[in-house]
């Protein structure tokens, strides 16, 4: 118990912002994918490391985190879903040059 | 004492893995290789979830995020093939705008998440996690486990309906 729960939140914020930087200076499509998985897995550290350390009974925070997998699996295979639809269209995972649907 | 040493080391070890590869995938231009690099976060990310004690959660980590998204997330790297482009068009054009809100925000997040919970949430770790996660999941939980069991049907169906081709 020598780590403090604070380090593993403040990895878990690095992370976190390391990916919201990620979706929002890249352009590729499937980078962008990418960024989101790793701010699910950053929020699951945070929610990890406060179900392990409250020193409840149960594990309520980590059922979350087997949710937050099931949400991250369905999420990544909708969007390379939607990401080939849109490649097929033209081919490209730019996301600056998928502009048919903007107004 | 000395296990104390280690798992201190380990723990900066890990941040260093995680948070580097990381911004791997964050500044690289080369896509597989930030695929990869987002694997390898993962990994360590699971290396994490063992120190805390919670050996189930660091499993499955390996499992669907070592294994199944990252093998997801190449094939549609391998399905998307691009041509060599300049560096500078790999970042939007919004960038300096994105870092401007960014930056503020994550220095303020991470100071406070490294203070705020300084002499908080050290009640320790109560052994084994498969044991209370079963009867989390199992019991407490289970209607919501079966709806997002249903969630993943129904995103298996919606990825083969988008990317079916219309043959007729």
């Amino acid at each position: 118990m020598t780590i403090p729960v604070g380090a593993f939140i403040g990895v878990s914020a690095v992370l976190f912002f390391l990916g919201v930087a990620g979706v929002l200076i890249r352009r590729n499509a499937v980078v962008i994918l990418m960024c989101v998985e790793l701010m699910l897995n950053a929020t699951n550290l945070a929610l990890v490391a406060f179900s392990r350390r409250a020193g409840l009974p149960d594990e309520r925070g980590s059922v979350f985190v087997v949710f937050i997998f099931v949400i991250a699996a369905a999420e990544v295979a909708v969007g390379l879903a939607i990401v080939l639809a849109a490649y097929r269209n033209r081919p490209t995972v730019d996301v600056d040059e998928v502009h048919a649907m903007k107004g | 004492m000395s296990s104390e040493i280690i798992e201190q080391a380990l723990f900066a070890l890990l941040t260093v893995g995680i948070i580097g590869a990381a911004a791997g995938v964050v500044f690289l231009n080369r896509i597989t290789g930030a695929a990869l690099l987002m694997a390898f976060t993962f990994f360590c990310m699971a290396g994490m979830f063992l120190l805390l004690g919670a050996e189930t959660i660091a499993a499955f980590q390996v499992l669907i995020y070592v294994g199944a998204i990252t093998v997801l997330i190449l094939y549609g790297v391998m399905f998307t093939p691009q041509g060599d482009r300049d560096y500078r068009l790999f970042f939007q054009t919004q960038t300096p705008w994105a870092a401007l809100f960014v930056v503020p925000i994550a220095i303020f997040v991470f100071v406070t998440a490294l203070f705020a919970f300084r002499d908080s949430g050290n009640a320790g770790a109560l052994g084994s996690d498969l044991g209370p996660l079963a009867t989390s999941v199992f019991r407490d939980y289970a209607f919501p486990f079966e709806v997002a069991s249903v969630l993943l049907l129904a995103a298996m169906i919606g990825a083969i309906v988008l990317v079916k081709r219309d043959e007729d």
